[in-house]
């Protein structure tokens, strides 16, 4: 105890230690999966310097869709998918049960702000361009999840099980029915027999959250996998867009919201 | 081909280059960014949701409707296969469908409505990167795609607003006696199949001698009489799948045989004002 390391190299020493504790499940989990890796590089990939608030709507359209399945899944913990009991199980979670009010509430309203979101975000792309080489595939898998949470919209509308569901859905199942040759199949198939009853409703249930919100899910995996692989675009104004034709002159204006330049940068061109 | 091809992969290399040596980290910038807005987005959520259940009153019926409030009701009325008087509404973002289906009319046109705009529009979405492969990406040296855009967002805009407040067709049974002294009904089954039509909700999507409103496509039946007799007409209220319609409802579930009578009497008494 002859040398007592100053303070300051104590804390860093114990510092350490604690690094190295943290470590050692980390560095279990990298080496049997690579993860760790792959969290690094989706967390500390570079992008360009002048993306703003218009770059948010995606991740805001995934929000919307995560409080989607987060709601919908305590939902499903107490409706029952049945004509008999459905609208009073409704009616349970909506006054009897705690907070059920406002997970309702979020799920009914959280569908409407999920598909204005959607719009919005093909709107950014598609007013920036966004689409073009090498991004159009991720336009695709984007579009079509659009008809698909439009789907889930449809088939949520029946579960509540009170007038409007059950006549909006009669108009809407007959209307599948006016398409040519596969129509009325189609509507056979939705209705699960010839009327609209317990078959139609366990049916919109089991695609309401299963198939179509699966399908979602796995679209939005790819999108983002395309988004983290192909790079996100720059804004088509910004003079700072990665990207740009390297002999064209430097034009005015104002740069992105994010940072005001570039980061350590030089001006370009010189 | 081939030469706007490399200059494709030239430019997509820039923009590597140029992202790797002047660009930021996702995390933290970007990544404080969305998630402020996701916090935005969620509070908007709950926020919604509390105004809805908050400003809506009890309803009084044990299964009746609930609370009409800023948003609109909690839940209406159980479900109910007997009534046929109930007005459906789709959710907003169908509404520009259910106003498309007001343009065009049964039974020649509706499947345009129903199948073939919602298609085009889908296939030309899907199509867009391929029909549009310039690398130009600012907004005002694309003016095609300018006036695309615009012209898409106004016409949604007008359908979906149009379908809100699209009038209903509700409210007809005053009319029974203007249409009995207009289309001469006969005393007995017509004038009580004319009071059935008015309150059992047809006039939600078929006009009759200026009542009502053309929904999903549905004839104007004033005239029907000349075209169909009793026994037809009975025959397509009572199961309109039968005659290749899949867009009425089958009445012969909700009406008695009586009622079909009734109704059926009054269309083959309808000959057309006079």
């Amino acid at each position: 105890m002859a040398v007592v390391p100053p303070p300051s190299r104590r804390r860093k020493r114990r510092m350490d230690k604690v690094l190295e504790i943290v470590n050692i499940p980390l560095d279990w989990l990298e080496e049997r999966s690579g993860l760790v890796g792959g969290v690094k590089y989706f967390l500390f990939r570079k992008v360009p310097s002048d993306m703003n608030w218009w770059h948010t709507l995606g991740s805001a359209t995934l929000t919307a869709f995560l409080v989607q399945a987060g709601t919908g899944v305590i939902l499903a913990m107490y409706y029952h998918p049945h004509p008999d009991t459905a609208y009073e199980s409704i009616r349970h979670v909506t006054h009897d049960v705690t907070l059920g009010w406002l997970v309702r509430g979020m799920h009914r309203w959280g569908a409407s702000v999920f598909i204005i979101l959607l719009f919005l975000h093909m709107g950014r792309v598609f007013l920036f361009g966004a689409y073009k080489y090498p991004r159009e595939l991720n336009w695709i898998v984007g579009v079509l999840i659009l008809p698909l949470a439009m789907l889930e919209g449809f088939t949520g509308y029946l579960l509540p099980w009170d007038q409007t569901a059950y006549w909006a859905t009669v108009v809407g199942i007959n209307l599948n029915g006016t398409g040519p040759f596969v129509g009325p199949l189609l509507a056979q198939f939705l209705r699960g027999g010839d009327e609209i009853g317990a078959e139609t409703l366990t049916r919109f249930y089991a695609m309401h959250m299963l198939l179509l919100p699966g399908a979602i899910a796995g679209l939005i995996g790819l999108h983002l996998y395309l988004v983290v692989r192909l790079g996100v675009s720059s804004p088509p104004w910004s003079p700072e867009a990665a990207g740009r034709d390297r002999e064209e002159p430097e034009p005015s204006g104002s740069t992105g919201l994010v940072r005001p330049g570039p980061r350590g940068g030089r001006p370009r061109g010189e | 081909m081939s030469r706007a091809r490399d200059e494709r992969r030239t430019q997509h290399k820039r923009y590597k280059e140029d992202v790797e040596e002047r660009g930021k980290a996702f995390y933290p910038y970007v990544m404080f960014h969305d998630t402020v807005m996701s916090l935005v987005v969620v509070s908007v959520i709950v926020g919604l949701a509390a105004i809805w259940y908050f400003t809506a009153d009890e309803g009084s019926e044990p299964l009746g409707p609930s609370g009409s409030g800023w948003l609109g009701v909690l839940y209406e009325g159980k479900a109910d296969p007997g009534t046929t008087s109930f007005i459906p509404r789709p959710d907003w973002y169908f509404y520009f469908l259910f106003y498309l289906l007001r343009i065009f009319k049964w039974p020649d046109t509706v499947v345009l409505g129903t199948v073939g705009v919602p298609t085009i529009a889908l296939m030309l979405l899907l199509a867009l990167p391929f029909i549009d492969t310039r690398r130009e990406r600012r907004l005002f040296r694309r003016p095609v795609a300018l006036v695309a855009a615009i012209l898409t967002i106004v016409s949604m805009g007008v359908l979906t607003y149009k379908g809100a407040t699209a009038e209903e067709g509700t409210g007809a049974t005053g009319d029974v006696a203007r249409w009995t002294q207009e289309n001469n009904l006969p005393a007995g089954e017509a004038q009580e199949g004319a009071q059935l039509f008015a309150e059992s909700g047809c006039t939600n999507c078929h006009t009759y001698l200026g009542s009502g409103v053309a929904n999903l496509g549905a004839p104007e039946l004033s005239s029907i009489g000349q075209s169909i007799d009793k026994a037809r007409a009975k025959a397509y209220v009572a199961n309109p799948r039968a005659f290749g319609n899949n867009v009425m409802p089958v009445y012969g579930e909700t009406l008695t045989d009586q009622q079909l009578d009734q109704i059926a009497a009054f269309l083959e008494a309808s000959k057309g004002g006079g």
